[in-house]
């Protein structure tokens, strides 16, 4: 590697400077709505000549660095292009008017003011710190209880294993529309009206199809817990003439503690973000006659339910797009905790 | 280090070539249409890219050649094949492509929409509903007041400033659909029917002679809210609206828009009807029940009034063909929702629009409407597509089980608008809906059915 070889001076500003020009010309032409439809691909274009430029850049002292950039390049772009630049138009827009086509003004912290206010938010809320904790011991208890069953040396114990965590490859919604239909047709005959007419039973339906379809990948990494287990231990306890319950709360629990650790979060997270079961089975329908001195009619709506159904059938994105910050901040905070809490376990261990 | 550079221009060349490659690929997509939306949506900027640098493998479907090719977002899915038929004739007789892309079925057409306008990819002719759909839109849509079309039809959309930007094509009718033999063997004559008590007499007569009629329910109703809530929160909804109103009478529609007021009077009227229905639906039907099992049961004959529009005629002669073929294929006839004495209308209207974009084909657009609104566009929507024309130059007669009696009703004058159309947007998904389903589970009763449906109104127009 000479770096400076007469190619590399002249090639890498030759290279950066078209490239760059390249990139610029195309980008002032797609903001200016022009139709030229090679515009994308001198994008393109421009964006390889640049990087060549720069790998060809006449300098030993950052070459390695140069080098480095480009490899993460890829990565950081996409991530730039999915994540970033969404986030912070996101945060803009939800301090204006905007529809999802245009919008007119700013309206500062109005649509923030107006989400707080509205009780069916706040039940929303409430709701989805119901279901969270709810879902959290319950998922939990019998993912755990699954594990146990299936850490038993019996025949079939892999088809168990396997029959458990199949609803888990289930897309939810169209779980959602199977246990729909199960609720409406098939259950019928035992509940007399469907459980997903009224909302207190409704929001029962949507825990036991959660749990139906969520315990069985958490029994999955329990198993996995247990079976890691060091058998020596365990031998010890048979041998001291610790039972079954003894064994199981003396020995096995706090062996795999960490593991618990992980699943909880692992529940919480997902619960929190629950949204495709909740939109097929119910649609967040259900009415609440006295909430904050309001009839509400999203007796089964959760958090981003409800921000789906305020942006999207409400016609009201500016809103949507303020509740889902909102809901970001309390993402960010659990997984912030999270991470948190199991380094700090690590480092015990 | 002279081989190093080739390999990194080919490999660029390389990437290049692929992405101009996926691209063309997706635009065949695009014809095949409904639930295909983002990969269309991405391909539209892309394949254009493609043109320039891929070896041209773009066929004659794609995009490009502007002023040829117009693209249509269908919203009736259910006439997909029909509407591919009419683009091809006009084609034919033109030289103008239109490509059709259907969506419906739980797609949320105006969401998909305003995806592609952020891609820079809209279709030249779209669908539009409500008016929440028209404001979104107002001044990237074309106005279409001049024409030729607009003299020959009351049902374009209007703006609020007199402007007409929709163009209108098919009629629906809103009103309490029967089964014309049944009522026949029941000794029952609709004409008779014209109030409150009439109609509970008739209800009566029909539960008490269920057995021999071979009914399962008097009327199949359903109140659903997951799934039906449009049937309740805005079809029947807009029968409190408009129903024995003049075509241009806004009372209500005003009156609710003004944060949510309701006129109890008339509304409590209603709510004894709705009760009504309650009592003699369907009970597998009322709370849980589906689209396809109401429309179904009555295609069977197993219901003698169902609470449904003219729009089941096409699935009753299509998907329910060997039912409603074992049932005899029964006359059907429509009531008015008669919840008061002297209301006598059925309520008929545009149920969306096709709006045009305002860009380089609008002239192109407006042509190819304008060719719809005529004799040739017309025997295809209506005799193939089954749309009961709003034209009156039209001379085709729908082979639907509803054209007659829309017709009859328009005829006399008997008709009111589709006000509920101007509702505050997702009223009926996110409010009314339930309250609906609430009453029809017992949990509310007739005065609290209408105390609730006040407050629950008034709360969401005051958000």
């Amino acid at each position: 590697m000479k770096p400076d070889s007469v190619a590399h001076k002249v090639l890498s500003p030759v290279f950066l400077l078209v490239g760059v020009a390249l990139m610029v010309v195309s980008l002032i032409m797609d903001f200016t709505g022009s139709s030229f439809s090679g515009r994308g691909a001198m994008l393109v274009l421009g964006l390889i000549m640049a990087l060549t430029g720069l790998y060809l850049l006449p300098t030993l002292k950052y070459h390695r660095a140069i080098v480095y950039v480009i490899f993460l390049f890829p990565l950081l772009f996409a991530f730039a292009i999915t994540v970033l630049i969404p986030l912070v138009l996101g945060v803009g827009y939800s301090f204006t008017d905007w529809t999802g086509i245009r919008f007119t003004t700013w309206v500062g912290l109005r649509n923030y003011v107006t989400m707080f206010n509205d009780p069916s938010f706040i039940w929303s809320i409430l709701l989805t710190l119901l279901f969270v904790i709810l879902n959290m011991i319950l998922v939990n208890v019998i993912g755990f209880a699954l594990a146990l069953l299936c850490t038993v040396k019996m025949k079939l114990v892999n088809f168990f294993r396997a029959a458990f965590f199949l609803p888990n490859l289930i897309g939810g919604i169209v779980l959602g529309y199977i246990w729909q239909f199960v609720f409406n047709n098939v259950f019928i005959d035992l509940t007399k009206t469907s459980l997903l007419s009224q909302t207190k039973t409704a929001n029962m339906a949507i825990i036991l199809v959660y749990i139906w379809q969520y315990a069985g990948y958490i029994m999955l990494i329990y198993v996995t817990g247990l079976t890691q287990m060091p058998k020596d231990v365990l031998e010890a306890a048979q041998i001291d003439g610790a039972n079954a319950v003894k064994t199981l709360f003396h020995i096995k629990i706090p062996m795999i503690a960490s593991t618990f650790t992980i699943c909880t979060f692992l529940t919480l997270t997902s619960a929190f973000k629950q949204f495709d079961v909740n939109m097929a089975l119910t649609n967040g329908n259900g009415s609440v006659p006295g909430f904050m001195g309001s009839y509400l009619s999203n007796g089964t709506q959760m958090l981003a339910l409800n921000i789906y159904n305020t942006a999207i059938a409400k016609n009201n994105y500016a809103q949507g797009q303020a509740k889902a910050v909102f809901f970001f901040i309390i993402l960010a905070a659990v997984s912030l905790i999270q991470v948190r809490l199991s380094n700090k376990k690590e480092v015990e261990l | 280090m002279k081989r190093k550079l080739t390999a990194i221009v080919m490999s660029g060349v390389l990437a290049a070539a692929m992405l101009a490659g996926c691209s063309s690929s997706g635009s065949n997509t695009e014809t095949t249409a409904a639930g295909s939306n983002d990969t269309t949506a991405a391909a539209g900027d892309t394949t254009a890219a493609g043109d320039t640098t891929a070896a041209g493998s773009q066929s004659d479907s794609s995009g490009g050649s502007s002023g040829t090719t117009l693209r249509l977002v269908n919203g009736k899915i259910e006439v997909d094949t029909q509407l591919k038929a009419l683009a091809a004739e006009y084609e034919k007789e033109t030289g103008v492509t239109v490509q059709i892309e259907s969506m419906g079925g739980g797609i949320d057409i105006q969401s998909t929409l305003k995806g592609y306008y952020q891609a820079d990819n809209m279709p030249d002719i779209f669908v539009c509903g409500s008016d929440g759909d028209f404001s979104n839109w107002d001044g990237l849509i074309a106005d279409l007041s001049d024409e030729k079309w607009t003299s020959d039809t009351d049902a374009g959309y209007k703006t609020a400033d007199g402007r007409i930007v929709g163009f209108p094509y098919t009629t629906e009718a809103i009103g309490l659909t029967y089964n014309k033999s049944i009522l026949e063997k029941a000794g029952i004559d609709p004409a008779t029917i014209t109030g409150p008590e009439q109609l509970q007499a008739a209800f009566e007569t029909l539960d008490s002679k269920k057995d021999e009629l071979g009914l399962t329910a008097v009327i199949g109703y359903s109140a659903e809210s997951t799934n039906l809530y449009w049937s309740t929160g805005n079809h029947l909804f807009g029968v409190y609206l408009d129903a024995g109103l003049d075509r241009d009478d806004t009372t209500y529609i005003d009156e609710l828009n003004d944060g949510g007021k309701l006129d109890q009077a008339r509304f409590t009227d209603y709510a004894n009807m709705v009760a009504l229905f309650n009592q003699y639906s369907d009970p597998d039907l009322l709370v849980s029940g589906t689209y396809d099992q109401q429309i179904l049961n009555f295609a069977s004959g197993k219901y003698a009034f169902v609470t449904q529009g003219s729009w089941i005629g096409a699935t009753m002669t299509t998907d329910d063909k060997d039912q409603y073929a074992a049932a005899g294929n029964f006359e059907v006839g429509m009531l008015p929702y008669a919840f008061e004495d002297g209301i006598d209308t059925i309520q008929t209207n545009s149920p969306s629009w096709w709006v045009v974009y305002n860009n380089a084909n609008t002239d192109a657009a407006k042509a190819f409407l304008q060719w719809c609104s005529e004799d040739a566009g017309q025997k295809i929507l209506v005799e193939d597509a089954g749309f009961i024309s709003p034209f009156k130059s039209s001379q085709y007669m729908a082979d639907d089980p509803f054209a007659q009696t829309i017709s009859d009703y328009t005829t006399a004058g008997k008709t009111s608008a589709w006000h509920w159309l101007q509702i505050k947007d997702g009223i009926a998904q996110n409010a009314t809906g339930v309250v609906y389903q609430d009453f029809a589970s017992g949990n509310l009763t007739t005065e609290q059915f209408v105390s609730t449906m006040q407050q629950v109104c008034e709360q969401y127009y005051a958000n």
